[in-house]
């Protein structure tokens, strides 16, 4: 699998930030100073159940299709969320 | 060959007993009838109140079993019947090793009551599906007495449920939004 960089993974973030700005029941206020170890669930306050809202955007944002057992074992921080994507993008 | 007595090679829910998609139990099984079902877009589905669901409660069937029964018919039916074709399995393999888990009620709204022997439909519409999570926005109405409710939802079709297109003698009980269920993986909720 390929290693991506700090600075891919920051253009990954950036992309995602332009997600979760579209989420309604996330801040925007929260979403400044976002890190990859922040935390949807207990840093933005999302409900759980966002997270597939979020999964579901994300697929569409990346061009990227997430298989059910992904969510079963998606953790509810940024950076989680990257490394899905990294993940999806490599299985094409 | 498909063997016509396992449920996931019917078209639709439509003639199957609910006991044979929902684990429930019979006391707590709020479910009667498929009348209805058009399986990515929705259910109609009823129940009857018996003295047990009324008891100690002035005869009344309780709002939180409405939502309960409202959900059966929707997410827990219509959810489990997609993933048991999706995964070309039955509903009792599906259990060994998902558990259907109720997630969340967006906001009801109750209009009027039901009392024992009082016949209603749960009408769900399908607003998403995937990741093993179904949500359903949807209502409830009494039906009037002695209807043959297979009979006439038998030429039903989606646009009609999806409008709620229903004679001004069913009569409005409640409406429901983002009702959510799942199905998770066994390990993770023995982990939870």
């Amino acid at each position: 699998m390929k290693e991506y960089t700090q600075e891919e993974r920051q253009e990954i973030l950036a992309e995602l930030l332009e997600v979760l700005k579209t989420v309604r029941t996330i801040d925007p206020a929260r979403l400044e100073g976002v890190t990859e170890e922040t935390d949807f669930l207990a840093d933005m306050n999302a409900p759980s159940t966002e997270l597939i809202n979020i999964a579901v955007k994300v697929e569409q944002k990346f061009d990227v299709e997430f298989e059910d057992d992904d969510i079963d074992r998606l953790g509810s921080k940024v950076k989680d969320v990257i490394d899905l994507i990294i993940l999806a993008k490599e299985r094409g | 060959m498909a063997d016509p007595k396992n449920p996931i090679y019917h078209e639709t829910l439509v003639g199957d007993k609910p006991k044979q998609w929902l684990l429930h139990g019979a006391t707590k099984r709020l479910l009667s009838y498929y009348h209805y079902h058009s399986p990515k877009v929705g259910v109609v589905a009823s129940y009857t109140p018996q003295e047990r669901d009324v008891k100690d409660h002035f005869g009344i069937f309780r709002g939180v079993d409405q939502i309960e029964s409202f959900a059966q018919a929707s997410i827990a039916s219509c959810g489990t019947y997609s993933q048991c074709k999706k995964q070309n399995c039955k509903p009792d393999d599906l259990s060994d090793d998902f558990v259907p888990v109720f997630t969340h009620v967006g906001s009801v709204t109750f209009h009027n009551y039901l009392q024992k022997g009082e016949t209603f439909i749960n009408i769900g519409i399908i607003k998403f599906y995937k990741f093993r999570q179904m949500i359903c926005d949807g209502r409830i109405y009494r039906v009037p007495s002695g209807l043959d409710l297979d009979e006439y939802f038998k030429n039903f079709t989606d646009e009609r449920l999806l409008a709620y297109d229903l004679p001004k003698d069913f009569k409005l009980i409640a409406e429901l939004f983002d009702i959510t269920g799942i199905a998770i993986k066994k390990e993770i909720f023995n982990s939870l």
